[in-house]
């Protein structure tokens, strides 16, 4: 369990997290959403103890991270694949990591083995890919055998076998009763994975949901409709607040009405329909529409951007691009 | 979804962190880089090398000024500066060992090893003492093997020029002894360094400036008050008189001059204990 208090970060007079509480059950995987510089990884290094909150206090296991007797077996952590010296094997990191602990070096291999690191245990950790570097930071995680797991941006560079394995991984650690605290920016992974999210934008917490409360915010109910005579149902149902978009000759989708009105209404003026879908919004809707207005580093819309300077040379529009990517970048 | 009735497993048992387990892990850390054998094989393979070099030279020296008919001791050439030879390799090797105690703790920083090392051992102090325990040591043994070796390697080269001399030339034994206490006080100074820098070639660029430059700055102004009370009290001229073998009438005793430089180190190690404590990793 992990319980944050008004937990503030600032870094110079810039906030980086702004006040926040927040707890993440056990028994549970919790999501932790939110666009790139809203504070997800300053607030997993405030409860690791990393970082110092400017104010408030955060707990994990009913106590302060460095307060604990065994740390390593109350929680485990990837921040950051790169917590590793370039220099020496991942064998060898995990063997110092286990020292502090007391841990076997039983558990050594065990955890190697469970994280498919056992043909690169005994390289240079300076030669691993991204993945295997993930691989390893996840290994370290599970030395301890801890009660709570963090894991910031694991599927980051891995395999579709990889991040099947994390999800599969976390899913069964949270079987077991632990609690599980992740964050990723992969919005399909996230939603096949998470029980419970909570959305932070601009330091601030903005959504402390479970997943299908979460879906359901959105509010906005769409329906897809078949039917061969588009036009009449649209008078028959069209109002106010309602708006139906044309997909093709027979396609529509509508929204701002239930799909029962719908139905009353083909049936009532009788209109054949033969599709009838009431379409949830995905994990990516709800999100996109809630973090609009709290993304610090917008990316510019390519096309918008280049038809609006009349760009009609590619390599102006490179640089379009390239302005794009540098201002998405993670920001501290 | 997983149901609210499953409970988290009962409380941790199994062994926690204490400061032998911390050094153990900082000792595997220590002798699981080749960065850190090569440069312990060079510091001691250059410290033998200088030494036996220079008592082979001064040997073969006062040999040819005899031959010549010249009296060495006249154009200062005293025999007994070969028993200092074996402690000479010092000059060399502290920047070697000093560049190790940096890099022990500033390549953590620049790797992200330390956010592991921190939340392995998040009171964060145990893990900076015990690296300070096994460099200190492992500086210590470098210095002691240095001299002993040079001291015995030195001894056949000598024979031929009939200067082969004994253990049980006064004060040589405790000097070959102290050079390990010497160059531990550098390899602190430098753990120090890179700990509050966390940056190596910071680290490394400042104990240079420390131990080498600031003493000849100083020796340049001539002022009384530079000469007689700062110029002895610098890490690297204080620290010096751990190994002299003869002690000058004015000067730091062996003791003071040891303390001195203890104290540096010591200054330097507070320093980065405070902000270990209370920087963001």
């Amino acid at each position: 369990m992990i319980e944050a208090h008004g937990l503030v970060k600032m870094y110079g007079k810039k906030p980086a997290v702004q006040g926040i509480s927040f707890t993440v059950q056990p028994g549970k995987v919790t999501g932790f959403l939110g666009p790139n510089g809203a504070g997800k990884s300053t607030t997993m290094r405030m409860i690791m103890g990393l970082d110092r909150p400017t104010a408030g206090d955060v707990r994990v296991n009913g106590s302060h991270y460095s307060r604990h007797r065994a740390p390593l077996r109350e929680v485990g952590a990837l921040l950051d694949a790169k917590a590793v010296h370039s220099s020496r094997s991942a064998y060898n990191h995990l063997r110092a990591m286990a020292a502090t602990h007391g841990i076997a070096k039983k558990r050594v291999h065990e955890v190697i083995e469970l994280t498919g690191l056992g043909a690169v245990a005994k390289k240079r950790v300076g030669g691993f890919s991204l993945g295997m570097g993930q691989r390893l930071g996840i290994a370290a995680a599970l030395l301890g055998d801890p009660r709570t797991i963090i894991l910031d941006e694991p599927v980051n560079g891995l395999d579709p076998e990889g991040v099947l394995w994390v999800r599969t991984l976390v899913r069964a650690l949270a079987a077991e009763g632990r609690t599980v605290f992740l964050s990723s920016h992969l919005m399909s992974e996230m939603a096949q994975t998470a029980d419970h999210l909570l959305v932070i934008g601009r330091g601030r917490i903005i959504a402390d949901a479970s997943m299908q409360d979460f879906l359901a915010r959105s509010g906005q109910v769409r329906t897809r409709i078949r039917t061969d005579q588009p036009d009449a149902l649209y008078r028959a149902v069209a109002a106010e607040g309602v708006s139906i978009e044309n997909r093709d000759a027979a396609l529509l989708e509508i929204t701002g009405v239930d799909p029962r009105t719908i139905a009353q209404a083909a049936l009532d003026h009788s209109i054949l329909v033969y599709e009838l879908t009431p379409l949830q919004a995905s994990l990516e809707e709800v999100y996109m529409a809630l973090t609009k207005d709290e993304v610090e580093y917008h990316s510019q819309n390519i096309e918008t951007a280049a038809v609006s300077r009349n760009i009609d040379n590619s390599a102006e529009a490179q640089d379009v691009l390239a302005g794009t990517g540098a201002a998405s970048g993670e920001g501290k | 979804m997983s149901t609210a009735t499953i409970t988290p497993p009962a409380a941790v048992s199994g062994k926690g962190v204490n400061f032998a387990r911390t050094l153990h892990s900082e000792w595997i850390k220590f002798t699981t880089l080749r960065s850190t054998w090569i440069l312990l094989v060079t510091t001691v393979a250059v410290s033998i090398g200088i030494g036996v070099l220079g008592a082979w030279g001064m040997g073969s020296g006062i040999e040819s000024m005899r031959e010549s008919g010249q009296d060495p001791a006249a154009m200062g050439m005293e025999p007994s500066m070969i028993y200092l030879m074996a402690t000479a390799g010092i000059d060399l090797s502290q920047l070697i060992i000093g560049a190790l105690g940096v890099l022990l703790i500033a390549s953590e920083y620049s790797t992200g090893m330390i956010r592991s090392t921190m939340t392995a051992v998040p009171t964060r102090l145990p893990a900076l003492a015990a690296k300070a325990v096994v460099v200190a040591l492992v500086a210590a043994a470098v210095g002691i093997v240095s001299s002993f070796a040079t001291y015995f390697i030195s001894q056949p080269v000598l024979t031929q020029f009939g200067m082969e001399y004994g253990l049980d030339v006064e004060n040589l034994v405790q000097s070959l002894l102290l050079s390990g206490v010497y160059l531990a006080l550098v390899a602190l100074m430098g753990l120090a360094l890179g700990s509050l820098l966390r940056n190596s070639a910071g680290g490394i660029v400042t104990l240079v400036a420390l131990l080498l430059v600031l003493p000849i700055i100083a020796s340049m102004l001539q002022f009384d008050w530079v000469q007689d009370g700062v110029v002895p009290y610098l890490p690297s001229n204080a620290g010096r008189q751990l190994v002299a073998l003869e002690i000058a009438e004015d000067a730091l005793t062996q003791l003071e001059g040891g303390l001195v430089m203890a104290a540096w180190a010591a200054v330097l190690l507070v320093g980065a204990a405070v902000t270990t404590k209370s920087r963001d990793v």
